[in-house]
């Protein structure tokens, strides 16, 4: 019964054809053409890429801030429209409000759902222990180090507990002892929450640790390269010959594109596209 | 902690010289101890406290109206830019215009007495923070603000958690210009065209030929007015508790 209502909450995504151009000096500069990938519903998927191919550009239109582009993204079926209380984001940039306490920031999160103070104070405090900020709830963003304030944005959109969550490179500024914790905090938050989750993230061994899919991409335009999936078991193991045979999957199909996009050869991959075409096309 | 006395010291001392050698008669340049001990008499005989009181409470009532509105329209001006073609143009022509410019307009209008004394001071106060609240709010990063519309804040947490911390900084100037230029204009029309308060003080003593209580009134002004921007600052401060502190 309870696992079947939590089937339900689970979305998922379709990323059908999505192309975007930015203006520049007045001319259309392109920076994402023809994505198409398929999210089901509570699957963790990683977005890997270099710095520039337009990842974050992706997450703003999944998200709804950015409403100009062409294609279609379907959440469960339906097209998005704006912002809604089922999907959260945490931003490249911690984003938070300077002159709010890290529960006051927190606690934004919950301000359209009708929680009553009680409840807010009790859920906001669960999620700074979650994010290991005990003892940071008064203080004021501009005294936590990067990595903190970054897991206090995390906090900030796990709070309202959305169905869908999107990953702009979160645990990029966490040392690697925090980055390890928080990495299966994630893990833990989405097992237990059944959200599905979009990360983007520059690290291999970081999306070969928690994604089932891990999307490749490629810079100038934006486009797929190609899609590994990861079907091991969690929680996996760091060290095994496996992990490390995942990892080199990845690296080849990052490294073929960089070698052939730095060799000037070819502008796309036919063979990667249509790979992707077949799967979910 | 006593850099900023010389200054204030020093023109004391030099007052005190110039009128010890008379360089200037005493009935242009009375000493400074003349002008205490008128400053005293004004104080025990109630002049100065009754000209103050009056004169602070038109500068409030004029301030608390001026405010209202500029705060309003400032942060509909800030939120829609719509709005702000249509009067933010009109409102910074306006705003060049020395709010004393106005006054022979209005005393054909409102003619002499309260009425004038308010909309003289609500108008000083009411331009330039319309047009810092509009700035302030569109200043604010606008990272902050996808933040909100990804929240999908509420109007109120949109107005206290954003956009008034936000702009505060910018607002907070715009209160300070504000409340001088009030002040200033207040003395002028008190001189000009009243028979109550500091300025009128002035006037009165300046008739008289009592130079002594001018000066007793400039300095009053001053001091009020020196007393109300650091008041400001001082709330603005706490208001700002959440800052780094720079050194
Ligand atoms: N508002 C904008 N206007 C013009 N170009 C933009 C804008 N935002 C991002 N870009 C450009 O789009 C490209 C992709 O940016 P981004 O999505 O941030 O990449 P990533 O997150 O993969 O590093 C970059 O070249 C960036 O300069
Ligand atoms: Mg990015």
């Amino acid at each position: 019964m309870r696992a079947e209502a939590l089937l339900d909450t689970r979305s998922s995504l379709d990323i059908q054809a999505v192309s975007k151009s930015y203006r520049v000096d007045g001319k259309p500069r392109e920076i994402l053409r023809d994505i198409r990938f398929t999210v089901e519903p509570g699957e963790l998927v990683s977005v890997i890429g270099a710095s520039g191919c337009g990842k974050s550009t992706l997450l703003r239109l999944i998200i709804g801030l950015d409403t100009d582009y062409e294609g279609d993204i379907l959440l469960d079926g339906r097209s998005i429209d704006g912002p809604t209380a089922d999907r959260g984001i945490v931003f490249q940039e911690p984003r938070l409000f300077p002159w709010l306490s890290v529960e006051q920031n927190i606690a934004l999160g919950l301000d359209s759902s009708g929680a009553s103070p009680a409840e807010v104070k009790r859920i906001v405090t669960e999620h700074i222990e979650i994010v290991r900020l005990n003892g940071f709830a008064r203080a004021y963003p501009h005294q936590l180090s990067g990595g903190m304030a970054q897991r206090a944005a995390i906090a900030r959109a796990l709070v309202s507990r959305p169905k869908i969550l999107l990953l702009d490179e979160p645990l990029g500024a966490l040392d690697s002892q925090t980055r390890a914790y928080m990495q299966d905090e994630l893990l833990e938050i989405w097992r237990r929450e059944k959200i599905t989750i979009v990360m983007v993230t520059h690290d291999i061994e970081e999306a070969v640790y928690l994604s089932d899919k891990i999307v490749v991409m490629e810079p100038e335009p934006g486009r797929v390269c190609g899609i590994v999936s990861i079907d091991a078991p969690h929680p996996r193991r760091r060290g095994t010959s496996k992990f490390s045979a995942l990892k080199d999957r990845v690296l080849s199909v990052l490294v073929r594109t960089q070698s052939a996009a730095s060799a000037g050869l070819v502008r796309s991959h036919p063979a990667a596209q249509g790979g992707i075409a077949r799967r979910y096309g | 902690m006593l850099l900023p006395l010389i200054l204030p010291l020093s023109v004391l001392l030099l007052w005190q010289i110039a009128t010890a050698r008379e360089w200037l008669a005493p009935q242009i340049l009375p000493s400074p101890l003349t002008v205490f001990w008128t400053f005293v008499d004004l104080v025990t005989s109630g002049d100065i406290v009754e000209g103050l009181a009056i004169s602070l409470r038109r500068i409030s009532v004029g301030f608390a109206i001026g405010a209202a509105f500029g705060l309003s329209l400032g942060i509909a001006m800030g939120r829609s830019a719509k709005l702000e073609q249509y009067v933010g143009p009109s409102l910074r022509a306006i705003a060049q215009v020395p709010s004393l410019g106005w006054l022979p307009f209005l005393m054909l209008i409102f003619g002499i007495g309260e009425t004038l004394n308010y909309v003289i001071i609500a108008k000083a106060c009411f331009v330039p923070i319309t047009i810092n609240t509009a700035a302030g709010i569109r200043n604010i990063p606008v990272h902050y603000v996808e933040v909100a519309h990804v929240l999908r804040l509420r109007r109120s947490a949109m107005l206290f958690r954003l956009i008034l911390p936000g702009a505060l900084p910018t607002i907070f100037s715009g209160i300070r210009l504000a409340l001088g230029h009030a002040w200033i204009a207040m003395v002028v029309v008190e001189m000009l065209a009243d028979t109550a308060g500091v300025g009128y003080m002035m006037t009165w003593g300046r008739t008289l030929f009592q130079i002594d209580i001018v000066i007793v009134g400039m300095v009053v002004i001053g001091a009020i007015g020196f007393l109300m921007d650091g008041g400001l600052r001082w709330i603005e401060r706490r208001l700002r508790r959440w800052a780094p502190v720079h050194a």
